[in-house]
């Protein structure tokens, strides 16, 4: 059990490798991983698919094994899951048999029901969803949808909040708008985060800093200080100069589109 | 699906009842889809009822409708239809139950423990290509012609679909919620009550559903092969004393009994299942 409450620890991945198994030898998906994370930071991992952004996640989330090196959130090792640090998934992944509150609730069941339903209370309020908390998941938006699974994730009050491409699978306008959100829920309670996306655009408009990852085998390749007050003007100049120098990451001068719109 | 249509239907009605534009509400009342499925199967009866009463039909072979309903009353006044209705009843919920209970077992075991499912599915799978009345000379043998035999081979009807249901239905669930389970440290025993079971829950009633179909199947022809009592011991008596307004008494009192007891899995299904309604 981590301590609960604002105050938060520093997170440290120590030179973490992982290699996967596949026919013929072993595929090495993360190299030499070293990463320090300050409390209350939030923390963009951008890369292409099969860089290995999602495994160093799960890694943090303790629900990958079988790696080299050490995770470490304040002076605790982590081994496995554990509630002081929240994961959300690419899919809301709610269960449907489960209302709002009770989905909210599912992971500190364990809590005195006048404790729970306090706090059900207070992260449905944050995500926006009162009026809906005996809702099913059927009947909501994917947008809605996935702020039940931000809402699940922060109620145990963790001091991480690890997100896997959480708006991948929305439209550009809900995303746009969960990505606002997002920001004001971290403002609102200095969650530690660790968005991993392949969308430059919005790391560069969410992330303190942004760490680009490159594949085969998954490697830090650069960690770019956005050190740009917020909220973001998505047009600004600045923004515009960080995106072209974070595409020269990915791509040769040639390649870089002239004139990339989201 | 029937229970959306259904629910659709009581819709319709609901709003027959509220709204004040009459014939707004007969027209709809008229092609309500409830009302389409009748036309046809009233009409049937009124014609078979014309048909026997004219003497098309010989009355023998098919009595009209309204001696099979006097048929029936009588039964009821005399109390043979408790009594063969009884023992039907009795039988099949011995039965059922018996059966429902080994297939959760099994179903349960097979749909967790993948080293069980490994052992274990493959034969039973195997046994479930045996036509199940080509156990009954065996059961008469083992069991004689009293209840046991009888209840045995309905529990057998029941037991297959529960068993393959529940054990698909859990072995199937979506690792993408189990994940979600083990992020919040779920034990083994919370992951199967508080994941594994809801999720495997709408397989299971659809086996708990048709092993009750199977059973009341089964309990037909466990009767009709040898017992001196019940609905289809009546259908027997009826053939033997010519009687063919007993047998026909007798398959709408299985009929009204069988679905009798599905509307009530049907009712508790509905309760449990009520996250999915829209």
């Amino acid at each position: 059990m981590g301590s609960t409450g604002i105050q938060n620890s520093s997170l440290e991945v120590q030179s973490v490798s992982k290699t996967f198994a596949s026919n013929g030898g072993g595929l090495l998906a993360l190299e030499d991983i070293n990463l320090h994370i300050a409390p209350g930071e939030f923390i963009c991992v951008v890369g292409g698919s099969g860089c290995g952004k999602t495994t160093l996640l799960r890694i943090i989330a303790g629900i990958e094994h079988g790696y080299s090196g050490t995770v470490l959130l304040g002076s605790n090792r982590v081994v496995g899951p554990g509630l002081d640090r929240g994961l959300v998934f690419q899919e809301p992944r709610l269960l449907p048999w489960l209302t709002v509150q009770e989905n909210v609730g599912f992971g500190i069941s364990d809590r005195s029901s006048g404790e729970r339903s306090a706090s059900v209370a207070q992260y449905i309020d944050l995500v926006g969803l009162r009026g809906f908390e005996r809702s099913y998941p059927h009947q909501l938006s994917g947008g809605m949808a996935q702020r039940v699974a931000i809402a699940r994730a922060l109620v145990s009050r963790p001091q991480l909040l690890l997100l896997d491409e959480p708006f991948g699978a929305l439209d550009a306008l809900t995303k746009i708008r969960m990505q606002q959100e997002l920001l004001r829920i971290w403002e609102a309670q200095r969650t530690t985060m660790i968005l991993v996306t392949h969308d430059i655009d919005e790391a560069i408009y969410l992330a303190d800093r942004i760490v680009i990852m490159s594949p085969r085998p998954g490697t830090i390749k650069r960690v770019v200080h956005v050190g740009l007050t917020r909220p973001r003007d998505r047009t600004s100049y600045q923004l515009t100069e960080l995106r072209k120098s974070i595409y020269r990451e990915f791509f040769t001068d040639e390649d870089v589109p002239e004139d990339y719109e989201i | 699906m029937s229970t959306a249509q259904q629910n659709s239907t009581v819709v319709q009605f609901a709003a027959l009842l509220d709204k004040p534009a009459r014939p707004k509400r007969i027209v709809k009342f008229v092609f309500s889809d409830r009302l389409l499925g009748m036309i046809v199967p009233v009409a049937g009866v009124i014609l078979w009822e014309v048909l026997s009463r004219s003497g098309v039909f010989p009355p023998n072979a098919l009595p009209a409708p309204s001696l099979i309903g006097q048929t029936i009353v009588e039964m009821g006044k005399s109390g043979d239809l408790w009594r063969h209705a009884g023992i039907t009843l009795w039988r099949i919920t011995v039965g059922f139950f018996l059966g429902a209970a080994i297939g959760t077992l099994l179903g349960g075991l097979t749909g967790y423990v993948s080293v069980a499912r490994k052992m274990l599915d493959p034969l039973l799978q195997s046994l479930r290509n045996i036509p199940s009345m080509a156990w009954v000379p065996l059961f008469l043998l083992w069991m004689g012609i009293q209840e046991t035999s009888k209840i045995t081979l309905i529990a057998l009807g029941a037991f297959f679909p529960v068993y393959l249901n529940l054990s698909s239905g859990m072995s199937h669930v979506d690792p993408k919620l189990i994940e979600v389970g083990r992020v919040y440290r779920l034990s083994g025993l919370q992951m199967i009550r508080r994941v594994i079971l809801p999720a495997a829950l709408p397989e299971y009633i659809v086996g708990l559903r048709s092993g009750l179909g199977l059973a009341w199947m089964f309990v037909v022809a466990a009767e009709i092969m040898g017992a001196s009592r019940g609905l289809g011991f009546l259908m027997i008596d009826g053939q033997m004393t010519g009687r063919a307004s007993i047998i026909l008494a007798s398959v709408i009192l299985f009929a009204a009994l069988g679905k009798g007891t599905d509307l009530g899995l049907e009712l508790v299904s509905h309760r449990l299942l009520r996250y999915k309604a829209q």
